[in-house]
């Protein structure tokens, strides 16, 4: 499966109708603990007329999309090839290769029905994987990249 | 073949009776407010991860999914098997690659998630009758498909007005949940189902294996015996044959399951009643789970039915193997006349009667909410209508839809009418999946790119079903005496899938040339809803 969204576009610098002010905080955009401490937001939105002159700020935003378009990408990537590619090659041996599927692995058991009943245990185990590496690679993008966007509106809120 | 006791119809009688007015309470009491329509379809983002997780596995395990997987794996083995993890991997599939930018996309219904960036009617209308088209085949084969069980399991002698008689109860039992029970309501009949399924499933897998004291291989020998095919019940070729055609035919009906059946609407619908991205993901680690534990009971149920009760019974009641696992649990109670024998084959009975009444409210639930928020609120009112207005509208078109396919269900009731499960997963896979995966991943994308998605996927798997060997040409053809089977496979998949994303590709291609400016503006519309698509940014 092909994702024509690969190729690398200029990011827009006007994106997402933030004011650059909001970008301001001089901290570092990655997954730091990002807790729901509204004080900090507020603190650092104060300080906006300090940090304002930076002119690389806008991207900073982008910088987090970006991070987080390509973590979920690469989950999805992988997840998604590893479980369809492993179901299509399955059944094309099934269907191609009938005689190394039916070898017997134990008793009756074959091969193919083995790697059959395989898949659907393993499946539990790559569910389980799935929300572990999600939870650590994207969680804390999306996280960070919401909480850009939500105090614009609470801080705007304050300054009132 | 039904050589039961009036006492045994007595309790299964009393038992659909319990079930039905249990889950219409339920029903009424989960029902949405007059005038909320978050609540009517999403359910107030209410549900915990579990019951959603739970409700989405409801909706996943249609009435066809138990009853003709065990069916086909009782009657060709290993392609039954293969089938049933085609099945679990679908569902894996859609939570690794669209549920949670879905979820985040979404609002109501498909056409939400398809139109969010893209402006004008048509979008509205498209989505609407690709919802349309993949959910009515597929209400239509189960109602039609629950008046021949039915009258099995109460043992109706055939009549005409039987089958009818039983189709319109559970029709009228549908259209009530859909239209009083909106998205809370069918959830909670959902669990209701997949607890009652999964706790039945496990006892008749846990008989089987026990009577075989729990040893594999006497299992499959019994099966390979009882199938009467031998060494062949193992290997692949027993449902579509093995010439080089018929495999593959066999790879391509699989790749289109494993694409189509978890994109319908009726499951993505449920995604969007997940409260957050984590919520989405929790739910659908619960509902994969399900599911997988299901598809590992369907295999033994449908080789113990295989070994038990043989393929000869099995298809003399029914060729396609629909009646086997009520055969099963009468092999398994016991002496017939006996308790054990009458409660298991109650409690099965109970199973089938609940996944059907519940497979179908989802689906006209899916149908209406389409026909109600698409094409009223959106298209024929611009998005002007009133909540009120909205929800008595879904009410109403939940009875049409019901209306309908109890009309076209009465209708092919004597047809072999199989062959529409296969047209609705065709369209999902060649029609929603190209859209949604588009639509949610590649910022080129455009209206044009989106309506040849929708209609060519649809119009091509359409077509091709008609001219198919599933329709014409072979024995087990809805029409096996006509002849006009110019596309020889039994499914659609393996051109309708490329055609309906070559169609995405190449409208949005179309209008990049012609319509530069537009593409661009839609480009950029992506681009800022970027956040709210990946990270749910508002």
């Amino acid at each position: 499966m092909t994702y024509a969204d690969e190729n690398r576009y200029p990011p827009p610098a006007q994106s997402y109708g933030i004011p650059p002010r909001h970008e301001t905080y001089g901290q570092n955009p990655w997954p730091e603990p990002y807790g729901d401490d509204a004080a900090r937001y507020d603190s650092y939105g104060r300080q906006a007329p300090w940090d304002a002159p930076y002119a690389h700020e806008p991207h900073r935003d982008d910088a987090d999309l970006t991070a987080l378009r390509s973590a979920y990408r690469l989950l999805r990537r992988i997840s998604t090839l590893t479980a369809l590619g492993s179901f299509v090659v399955y059944v094309v041996l099934s269907c191609y290769a009938p005689g190394l599927m039916g070898s017997k692995v134990t008793g009756e058991l074959s091969l193919g029905m083995a790697l059959g009943i395989l898949q659907l245990v393993v499946t539990f185990a790559a569910v389980f994987w799935y929300g572990r590496s999600a939870q650590r690679s994207v969680d804390p993008l999306a996280r960070a990249v919401r909480e850009r966007a939500v105090p614009t509106g609470r801080n705007a809120g304050m300054a009132r | 073949m039904n050589d039961f006791s009036s006492g045994t119809q007595a309790i299964i009688l009393v038992l659909f009776t319990t079930l039905v007015t249990v889950t219409l309470l339920m029903c009424v009491m989960a029902g949405p407010d007059r005038d909320d329509l978050a609540n009517f379809y999403t359910g107030y983002l209410s549900l915990t991860p579990l019951k959603n997780g739970l409700a989405i596995a409801g909706d996943y395990i249609s009435a066809a999914t138990v009853l003709s997987t065990t069916g086909i794996i009782a009657l060709t083995g290993y392609d039954g098997y293969v089938l049933a993890v085609s099945t679990a991997l679908s569902l894996v599939l859609l939570m690794f690659l669209l549920a949670e930018p879905l979820r985040n996309a979404g609002r109501f219904t498909m056409g939400d998630v398809l139109a969010r960036n893209m402006s004008g009617r048509a979008v509205r209308i498209a989505a609407c009758v690709v919802t349309l088209s993949a959910t009515l085949p597929f209400l239509v084969v189960q109602l039609s498909g629950a008046g021949s069980l039915l009258t099995f399991i109460l043992d109706i002698p055939y009549a005409a007005g039987a089958r009818t008689a039983c189709i319109v109860i559970v029709g009228t039992l549908m259209i009530i949940y859909a239209a009083i029970g909106g998205m809370r309501g069918t959830a909670l009949i959902q669990m209701i189902k997949i607890v009652l399924l999964l706790g039945t499933s496990i006892v008749v897998a846990a008989l089987v294996l026990n009577r075989f004291d729990w040893s594999p291989g006497d299992i499959l020998r019994a099966a390979q015996h009882g199938s009467g095919a031998g060494p062949a019940y193992l290997q692949q070729g027993l449902q579509l044959g093995t010439s080089t055609g018929g495999r593959l035919d066999f790879v391509s009906l699989q790749i289109t399951i494993i694409l189509g059946v978890a994109c319908l609407p009726h499951i993505t619908m449920r995604l969007y009643s997940a409260q957050d991205v984590p919520a989405v993901r929790r739910s659908m680690s619960w509902a994969v789970g399900t599911v997988t534990t299901f598809c590992l009971l369907v295999i033994i149920m449908g080789t113990g039915a295989a070994a038990l009760v043989g393929s000869q019974h099995i298809t003399a009641a029914d060729p396609h193997g629909r009646t086997s696992v009520l055969m099963l649990s009468q092999v398994l109670g016991g002496a017939p006349g006996s308790a054990g024998a009458a409660i298991l084959y109650s409690a099965v009975a109970g199973m089938v009667f609940i996944t059907l009444l519940s497979s179908v409210a989802g689906m006209t639930l899916a149908a209406a909410s389409s026909l109600a928020h698409d094409l009223f609120a959106h298209a024929v009112r611009r998005g002007q209508a009133e909540p009120r207005t909205e929800m008595t509208v879904a009410a109403w078109t939940s009875v049409a839809v019901g209306i309908v396919a109890i009309g076209l269900a009465t209708t092919v009731q004597n047809w072999d009418v199989g062959v529409l499960t296969t047209l609705a997963i065709c369209i999902g896979a060649s029609a929603v999946a190209p859209a949604l995966t588009y639509s949610l991943f590649w910022r080129g994308f455009t209206r044009t790119g989106l309506l040849a998605a929708l209609y060519g996927g649809a119009t091509c798997a359409l077509l091709l079903m008609v001219f198919s060997r599933a329709v014409s040409g072979t024995p087990s053809a809805v029409f096996p005496h006509a002849d006009f089977d110019l596309f020889p496979m039994q499914s659609t998949g393996l051109v309708s899938i490329p055609f309906g994303y070559l169609a995405g590709w190449l409208g949005s291609r179309l209008d990049h040339r012609r319509r530069a400016a537009d593409s661009r503006e839609q480009r950029r519309l992506y681009e800022e809803s970027e956040a709210r698509l990946l990270a749910a940014a508002e």
